[in-house]
This record gives structure tokens, C-alpha cells and sequence, in this order.
């Protein structure tokens, strides 16, 4: 599952993209500073492109350093980490800005200060890159939320189709119910409701949330309809604790694929079939969820849709955040899978 | 025509038998839950069709369907699914015919139409498609005097080369089979140890490797009457196999 506070929140400027934002954002502050109305005389075209190659060349500098550092200052504290990276332009900054001053003087171009106020100079710089690289850095950090939150959302989304009723299940239910028809219309009728309330909500999955309490509802229509299938080999123990908080709000057919894996994988192969159990229950600020049924050795651990299961666990994280927490296990023939959701 | 119904659901044999009563020309001989059990009552019954369910517990349908092909005379087989996911074209060369689920009475009647051209005229042996062999079974089928006997894979201890049969040692004694220790050693490699030119173990009957004073190496097996010789060649790479178990 993916924790979301360990995710690194320093950008990354190991990129040729971010490379040339870096660049661009340099010489905007160098159209600003040139374009700003001051009293003294304007940049010529020489003095332009002089302060131009310098600030590309601080920007530059800035990315690499920032690339080469990221891992280091994301293993810092945060806000250590960012005391570190606003640390880093100044400096950066007040080097470039002596060389720059020397061999300015050197040369006798005079497009810095004069030597007398080198310090208001070098200060300046400093102070400017200090900001500027701040600034970036909120800009850079924002964008990239936003992007990570987009793509979790899409992957949210795609996972709730993929957690859709398999087609296995529609023919499988319509054959019993073509059978019942003549035999037990009555059963049949109701096995035609539930089918249908399944697929009212599997084909709207991917939009509005879901309740506790509707989950398990529609957990139990689908028991209703395997149990119709399966007969005498399917057998269901729900126990729901009265304080289990029926209002809760969660992403829709959370329960009700687990439920198909014990059924298909577990209790199927099985020719005696088996007991699937379902507990429900707060403790501790946490819901607890656990279902458990019998499944063949040989199949082990990995028995069942993974890809379903590791859907259902993106999409609990997602909803949920980093305290949802889902864990498989098989011992002893028995196969476990245990929810902790926070209750807050 | 007479006719075995095999679905693990009850109430899809049910709407099957029923649908055969209207037809009237066929008679339902008998039901069975799983593969294992529609092998056994086919050849009990002398079925001339298999109405069979793919998705089954114990034994599924495609491998039934390849141990029906054996018996003489093979039943038509007609598979019967909820969703062709099983590439269901590559099995038809083992099945007349299949339908799928809810199955069309008109289509049932086509595929008993199908069956029983194929029972009464002419009566090749269906060729059992490659992909269908490359399976892992989860029985082996012994002959014995004409009839056929199912052996769980899982109660397999060993089993020896005799000329050309394979003694298979099993929980409930010992069957000939009509295999290669060859092409037993490939497809259930996962399951057994080869120990000598003519023995393969399964992994969980090993209790030890013993060394005798003339170097000769032993498996003593925990259900094998004595221990077993294990050949100089196969000794390195069992004791790295075992290792891992």
C-alpha cells in the first residue's frame, strides 16, 4: 500500500523539462530587474545580455545542485530539509557573484557595482536568488501534488472498473435463474432482484461513494445468489458488531469482490465446499474487517484475482490514506484477509 | 441416445435434465458433480454423451474430457460454460460440440444432433488437441481389466518403469499405467523426484537419504514397503532439490 507521508516532497530537477523551466524562470527575473523604472539609466543591449549568461548560469548551477542533493535533503526533516535548500541558493548565488565581480573588475567591463560596494552586490544576488529559488520550489512542489493527485485519481478510477462483476458470474447466475424460473419461480424472482441491485452498483462503481452498511448489504444479495448456485456447499457466518458504524463512507464494492474471491477461489474448487466467515467490528478508532475461508493448500497465498485485491487496497488508500491497511494470509487451509480502516 | 449430465450446481443439471425430459428422445442416465465422478459414471453407465461442465472441483472438465477419450467406446462430449474464457475453439477437437450457459434449447438439440452422428457412424477417436495435454492432470487413469481407474495425483508415492508401463504406488495400492516415466517426469515436475533411471518420488515422501558402507545411496520413503536405490547420477541433484523443499 502506498504511504503517503513517506513520499519524497522535494521536487525533482533531475529532468531536462524542469532543467528548462529552471532556465526560464532566470531570465524572467532578468526581464523583470530590466524592465523595472528606475532612475539610473536603463540596461544596454550589452549589459542585458551580460546579466543574462549570468543568471543562466547561477539557474543552471541551482538545478544541478538541487538534482545531485534531492535524496539527501528528503532524508532530512522537513523543515531542516527546506532551511538546507534555501541555504543552497545563497550560497550558490554569493560565490557566482564574487567570481562574477572579479572578473568584471578584471576585465574593466564595469557591468557590476564598483569594487567599493561589492558586499551591497554580492548581497543583493544572494537575497534574490534566495527568493526567486523559494518561490520555484512552492511552484515546482504544488505542480507535482497536483500531478501525483491527478494520476491517483484516474487510478482510482480505473481500479473501480476493473473491480467489476465478472462475467463468469452474470451467465453462471442467469443459468440458475433460467432454472428456478420453472422450479421455484418465487426463488427466482428474488435472485432477479438481487442481480439486479449488484449490477446497478458494480455499473456505477466508479462514481460517488458507498456506505458500510451498503456494502455489506450488497455483500449478502451476492452471498444470496452464489448461495443459489452452490446449494449446500456455500455456508455463510456474518458476524456484524452492534458498534460497527453502518454510516461509515467508503469506496463502492470493497466487500463484495473479497467475498467473490473466497466464493470462486476458495470455496468452488472445493467439492465439499466450505464456511466462508465474516467479522465486522470497531476497536481502537478502527473499523476491522476479516474474512476468512478454507482454499486449497496448493493454490497458497496467492490464490484469487491479486490484481483485484491489490485494486481494492489502492482504492482503500486512496479514500482512507495512509492508516487503511489490508493483509493476506493462508495457514493451515484456511485463507485470511483483514481490513483496518480509521475511524476518524 | 443415453446421456450424463456433469455440473457442479445443482440447478444448472437440474434445468439440463429438465430441458432432456421435454426433448424425449434422450435419456438422462445419470448426474454427476465434478470430473472425477463423470468418468466413473460414464463408464459405469455406458453414457453415449457428456453434457460437461468445464469449471468443476476435484477434476475439471477439460481434463475429463481427455480421460472420456480413453474409454471404449469414447462418449461424445459436449462442454457446457458460462464464459468461453477457456478459449473454448482449441478444445473443440476433445468435444463434439459446446454450448455455452443459460444453454438454447435449439442449440442443445443441434449438439445431441452433433453427438449422435458422430457415436453412430463414425467412430475415430477424438484427437486430444496439444494444449489439452500440456496440462497438468490431477489424476492419472490405470486400466484395468477394460475398466478405468482414477488415481488422485496427490495419493501418488512413486512410481517405477516396468518395461513399457509405469508401476504407480498409490494410498490405495498399485496400478499399471500406460505411460512413459518420461513424459510423466515432465508434466508433474513440479511434484516428483527422479532417483534412478527407472524411479520417480514425490517430494513430500522423502524421510532421508541414507549412505550404505559400498557407497550406495538409499531413499527411505514414508510409505514404501523398503528403501530404494538411488542411482550415483541422480544423488548430487536430489540432495540440492530436497534441500529446497
Amino acid at each position: 500500500m502506498v504511504d503517503a507521508a513517506r513520499r519524497p516532497w522535494f521536487p525533482d530537477f533531475c529532468r531536462l523539462p524542469r532543467i528548462a523551466a529552471v532556465l526560464a524562470i532566470a531570465e524572467l527575473v532578468v526581464l523583470i530587474i530590466g524592465l523595472a523604472p528606475t532612475q539610473t539609466q536603463r540596461w544596454n543591449a550589452q549589459e542585458f545580455l551580460a546579466a543574462s549568461a549570468f543568471a543562466l548560469w547561477l539557474g543552471l548551477t541551482q538545478a544541478v545542485v538541487y538534482c545531485k542533493s534531492r535524496t539527501s535533503i528528503d532524508a532530512l526533516p522537513q523543515s531542516l530539509g527546506l532551511a538546507v535548500a534555501l541555504l543552497l541558493p545563497v550560497l550558490i548565488a554569493a560565490f557566482g557573484a564574487i567570481a562574477v565581480q572579479q572578473i568584471d573588475v578584471g576585465l574593466g567591463t564595469h557591468y557590476t557595482l564598483p569594487e567599493s560596494q561589492r558586499l551591497r552586490f554580492v548581497a543583493s544576488i544572494a537575497a534574490l536568488s534566495m527568493l526567486i529559488s523559494a518561490l520555484s520550489l512552492r511552484y515546482f512542489y504544488v505542480s507535482e501534488q497536483w500531478r501525483s493527485q491527478v494520476h491517483a485519481q484516474a487510478k482510482a478510477e480505473v481500479d473501480a472498473l476493473q473491480a467489476r462483476i465478472r462475467p463468469h458470474f452474470l451467465f453462471n447466475s442467469m443459468n440458475t435463474i433460467a432454472s428456478l424460473v420453472r422450479s421455484d419461480p418465487v426463488t427466482a424472482e428474488r435472485a432477479v432482484e438481487d442481480l439486479s441491485e449488484l449490477f446497478r452498483a458494480a455499473l456505477g462503481a466508479g462514481h460517488g461513494e458507498s456506505t458500510l452498511a451498503e456494502e455489506i448489504h450488497l455483500a449478502e444479495r451476492y452471498l444470496a445468489i452464489e448461495t443459489l448456485r452452490l446449494g449446500q456447499r456455500l455456508r455463510v457466518d456474518w458476524q456484524v458488531a452492534a458498534d460497527a458504524p453502518g454510516e461509515l463512507r467508503m469506496p463502492r464494492l470493497v466487500l463484495q469482490p473479497l467475498l467473490e474471491n473466497a466464493v470462486v477461489h476458495g470455496i468452488a474448487p472445493l467439492a465439499d465446499g466450505g464456511e466462508i466467515s465474516i467479522r465486522i467490528g470497531a476497536m481502537a478508532g478502527k473499523l476491522h474487517v476479516q474474512i476468512r475461508n478454507p482454499a486449497l493448500a496448493a493454490r497458497g497465498i496467492d490464490i484469487g484475482n491479486h490484481h483485484a485485491q491489490e485494486s481494492i487496497a489502492q482504492r482503500l488508500a486512496y479514500h482512507f490514506g495512509p492508516g487503511a491497511r489490508m493483509v493476506r494470509s493462508y495457514q493451515d487451509g484456511f485463507y485470511l484477509c483483514q481490513i483496518e480502516l480509521p475511524l476518524t | 441416445m443415453k446421456v450424463l449430465i456433469v455440473d457442479d450446481e445443482q440447478p444448472a443439471r437440474q434445468r439440463l435434465v429438465g430441458m432432456l425430459a421435454e426433448l424425449g428422445d434422450c435419456i438422462v442416465s445419470g448426474e454427476a458433480s465434478n470430473g472425477r465422478e463423470a468418468v466413473e459414471k460414464a463408464e459405469a453407465l455406458g453414457v453415449d454423451a457428456v453434457l460437461l461442465d468445464i469449471a468443476m472441483p476435484v477434476m475439471d472438465g477439460l481434463e475429463a474430457a481427455r480421460h472420456l477419450s480413453r474409454l471404449e467406446p469414447p462418449p461424445a462430449v459436449i462442454f457446457c460454460t458460462a464464459f468461453d474464457e477457456h478459449a473454448l475453439a482449441a478444445f473443440e477437437a476433445a468435444a463434439v460440440d459446446y454450448l455455452v450457459k443459460p444453454v438454447r434449447r435449439e442449440r442443445l438439440v443441434e449438439a445431441l444432433e452433433r453427438a449422435r452422428r458422430s457415436r453412430f457412424s463414425a467412430t475415430a477417436e477424438p484427437t486430444i488437441p496439444a494444449s489439452l495435454v500440456q496440462r497438468q492432470r490431477s489424476h492419472l487413469a490405470a486400466r484395468m481389466r477394460g475398466r478405468l481407474r482414477l488415481i488422485p495425483i496427490e495419493d501418488v508415492h512413486y512410481l517405477q518403469a516396468e518395461e513399457k508401463y509405469v508401476l504407480v504406488h498409490h494410498a490405495r495400492g498399485e496400478d499399471l499405467i500406460e505411460e512413459s516415466l518420461k513424459a510423466l517426469e515432465q508434466e508433474f515436475s513440479d511434484r516428483f523426484q527422479r532417483i534412478h533411471r527407472n524411479c520417480l518420488v514425490a517430494n513430500d515422501e522423502f524421510l532421508e537419504l541414507r549412505r550404505l558402507v559400498d557407497g550406495q545411496v538409499q531413499a527411505i520413503l514414508r510409505h514404501g514397503k523398503e528403501p530404494l536405490e538411488v542411482s550415483r547420477r541422480c544423488v548430487p541433484t536430489l540432495r540440492e532439490r530436497l534441500k529446497h523443499l
